[in-house]
């Protein structure tokens, strides 16, 4: 394959990518227990027709419940970059520095506590994940916050967390053991819709301080001492960028409970298909992540149909072959 | 241009430096030498800011190093690292584009003018173009370390710290980057602060060498022949080191002697007196040439005692910390009788061990040989007798060996005829 060639699969690739999340909602418009065909599916958006329980169904049920994915997919892509980048650690996940453990903490809490509101558990979750990153930050800031002390801490605070969380559902009563459950697997329906335009102006501001951040990135991957030396102030940055991480996961998890894989792997997909520079890497990363999310809801909500499996299963089962697929076809380079 | 006054670091507990005095000049090339562990990266980081100094002061001109940010020492100074670990696989460009960070103009990338003439210079000056595209994951050690180069290159700096920056070149490109690194010097008015273990290399394009012992005092810092004498480097490294004039450059050449010779004593039976790590180089290579070997007297801890035990000598062994018994002597005695030479390795005399060289005497007295290595008066602890003895034994006989290899010879005289 000769170089100009190379180039122009990568520029369609990019194309399509832009044009992804657009595509992904409408199969996951199409998706559900109420079976809608293209055709019907398209006169319904663009002419008006069908009966006003479709209208209710997609307008206000499935747009939302795909924007919300989106929304997650986004912020858990563009926070396993900035981890990976900042901890120079392949393995590095928007969950590792204990994020997910105080969030399944504080929304748990409330669950057993009783509180069901749809308003109530997404805010409990987000101070529960918000109070484990402060923890970990306290920690590790002794040590002028090291990667090692910093993933060290967070796996800690993580334990601590997972501790107290099954010594509440231990002594919870059984519906609201399930119900924790739910949550814990990953589950977009719970969260309620009032939150949506909340999210998405908060991962719009995540995503464009991270981007203004992508030269100070890549230096990051470089190491700290490197980066010291090309003049970037290593600690100030690092610090910006875990609170900007930190606060995207947190969005994610009080919005959809632990949806895994989609973190980690999406970030390395992306830099094997357009390199680990992070001007590109972060943009491309946010919009295949939504995608991924959004069809792997639909594919969720559509298997069992009205029942609904977790969508955190949808991810893996869809990603790690594809992953694999990739690792074999372009060898090491992670 | 950079001043060092009365430096003072330490790692925890561990002094690094210790009132550390001397000035880098503008436009020179300073090399630093010295052995292993002595602090050279550590220094390099504190002139430059990336560790803290614990005590004194470094001047940049006349601002305080600790008062420059990171930003503006960037633009004075580029690093280039013994290596880097890599874990994207950033192209050899990007990597390279890096370089211009202090220099941007905007947030994204480096995309002006200047910034693309610089990458692209760096590249052919470091001839690394035909590897602009590839990804830095899949280089070898040398070419990673001209990227490396490149990088600081593209930073336009006026000074440039290198640390060990061509060890894993192969010949060709070591020669290469050194000219470079000259003409930089030369040409730019570069000033360069280099780590090297080149050391005729740092000889040859060097204004002034900085030579570090290992305890991290500066043993000398001045022009390469007032510095590399053999005196100032065999004390340093610890090592037989000949210095010469390099026939061509007239530079200071290093011509380590490297030891090839071989011995046999197989089958010849040597008993060894020696004491707090004397005895360990010869005993090693005794081993080696297959001597029949034995020791003693020997206290038991000793560090002559240690290497004897592990390589199966037999030693008459005394307790610890204790003046040899009248016993051990008798058993070390009875060794002495039984050997074909008696070696006296022993440095240091006093009272506990004077015994030792009457033992030697007997044996000279009954024909054994007996061989003394590098003995010296004003390692004589006892006030005098010691020493008479010593030279009491060379009148009768014994002869005098000042290194290993000198006294190896000579044992193996007897044993080829």
């Amino acid at each position: 394959m000769n170089k100009g060639q190379a180039t122009n699969w990568h520029k369609l690739g990019q194309m399509l990518l832009l044009l992804s999340p657009l595509m992904a909602i409408l199969i996951s418009l199409s998706a559900g227990s109420l079976d809608l065909s293209w055709r019907e599916l398209f006169a319904i958006l663009f002419q008006g027709s069908g009966s006003e329980v479709e209208q209710v169904i997609l307008w206000q049920i499935r747009l939302p419940r795909a924007l919300l994915a989106g929304l997650v997919g986004a912020a858990l892509s563009l926070s396993g970059v900035t981890f990976q980048a900042v901890l120079r650690n392949p393995l590095a996940d928007p969950y590792l520095l204990g994020v997910s453990g105080g969030a399944a903490l504080g929304a748990v809490a409330a669950l057993t506590c009783g509180f069901q509101s749809p308003l109530v558990i997404p805010l409990a979750a987000f101070i529960g994940a918000l109070g484990a990153l402060l923890l970990v930050y306290l920690v590790a800031q002794a040590h002028t916050c090291s990667s090692h002390t910093l993933i060290l801490s967070g796996v800690m605070v993580g334990s601590l967390a997972a501790a107290l969380l099954l010594f509440l559902l231990w002594q919870a009563p059984a519906d609201a053991t399930r119900q924790a459950i739910f949550w814990l697997a990953g589950n977009l329906s719970l969260a309620d819709p009032d939150w949506l335009s909340w999210g998405w102006l908060w991962v719009a501001i995540g995503f464009m301080l991270l981007w203004s951040q992508s030269l100070n990135l890549d230096l990051l991957t470089q190491g700290e001492e490197t980066a010291a030396d090309l003049g970037l102030n290593v600690g100030k940055t690092r610090l910006l960028l875990f609170i900007i991480a930190g606060a995207l996961t947190a969005c994610a998890v009080a919005l959809a409970g632990l949806v895994g894989f989609v973190g980690l792997v999406i970030p390395h997909i992306c830099r094997l298909l357009w390199g680990p520079g992070h001007r590109l890497l972060l943009p491309f990363s946010a919009l295949l992540g939504s995608s991924f999310l959004i069809v792997a809801d639909a594919i969720a909500r559509s298997l069992y149909a009205p029942a609904e499996i977790p969508v955190g299963v949808v991810t893996a089962v869809l990603g790690a072959p594809f992953f694999l697929y990739l690792l074999r076809r372009k060898g090491g380079g992670l | 241009m950079i001043q060092v006054n009365n430096l003072n670091f330490s790692f925890g507990t561990t002094e690094i430096f210790n009132d550390l005095n001397f000035s880098v000049n503008q436009g020179e090339i300073l090399s630093i030498i010295g052995p292993n562990g002595c602090g050279k990266s550590t220094l390099l980081r504190l002139l430059r800011g990336s560790l803290k100094v614990g005590g004194g002061e470094i001047l940049w001109g006349s601002t305080p190093v600790k008062e420059i940010s990171a930003a503006e020492m960037a633009r004075n100074v580029a690093v280039v690292p013994q290596s880097s670990t890599i874990y994207f696989p950033y192209k050899v460009r990007e990597l390279v584009a890096m370089g211009r960070y202090p220099h941007r103009k905007n947030r994204l990338s480096f995309q002006n003018k200047v910034d693309l003439q610089a990458i692209e210079q760096a590249l052919v000056m470091t001839d690394i173009l035909p590897l602009a595209e590839r990804p830095i994951t899949q280089l070898s050690g040398g070419e990673l370390q001209r990227v490396l180069l490149a990088r600081a290159l593209a930073q336009n700096s006026s000074v440039l710290f290198l640390d060990e920056a061509t060890s894993n070149l192969d010949i060709d490109h070591r020669l290469e980057l050194t000219e470079l690194l000259v003409q930089l010097n030369r040409e730019q008015q570069t000033t360069i602060v280099q780590i090297s273990h080149d050391l005729d290399l740092a000889a040859a394009i060097s204004q002034r060498i900085l030579l570090l012992s290992e305890y991290g005092t500066i043993v000398d810092i001045d022009s390469p022949e007032k510095v590399m004498t053999a005196a100032n480097l065999q004390k340093v490294f610890r090592a037989e080191i000949k210095v010469s004039a390099n026939p061509i450059t007239g530079t200071p050449q290093i011509v380590p002697l490297v030891n090839n010779s071989t011995h046999q004593l197989k089958g010849l039976q040597i008993h060894i007196i020696c004491g707090g790590g004397s005895g360990k180089t010869l005993l090693r290579r005794l081993h080696l040439a297959k001597a029949n070997i034995t020791a003693g007297p020997l206290n038991q801890g000793d560090a002559d005692e240690a290497v004897a035990s592990v390589l199966d000598i037999t030693v008459a062994k005394e307790t610890p910390y204790s003046p040899f018994t009248e016993k051990t002597l008798a058993a070390t005695d009875k060794l002495i009788q039984q050997t074909d030479a008696l070696v006296i390795t022993t440095q240091w005399w006093g009272i506990g061990n004077l015994a030792c060289l009457d033992l030697a005497t007997t044996a000279l007295q009954h024909g054994t040989p007996v061989y003394l290595l590098s003995q010296q008066q004003n390692h004589d602890f006892t006030n005098g007798p010691a020493w008479q003895k010593i030279l009491q034994l060379q009148r009768e006989g014994a002869k005098v060996s000042n290194n290993v290899d000198h006294l190896l010879n000579q044992l193996s005289i007897p044993n080829k005829g």
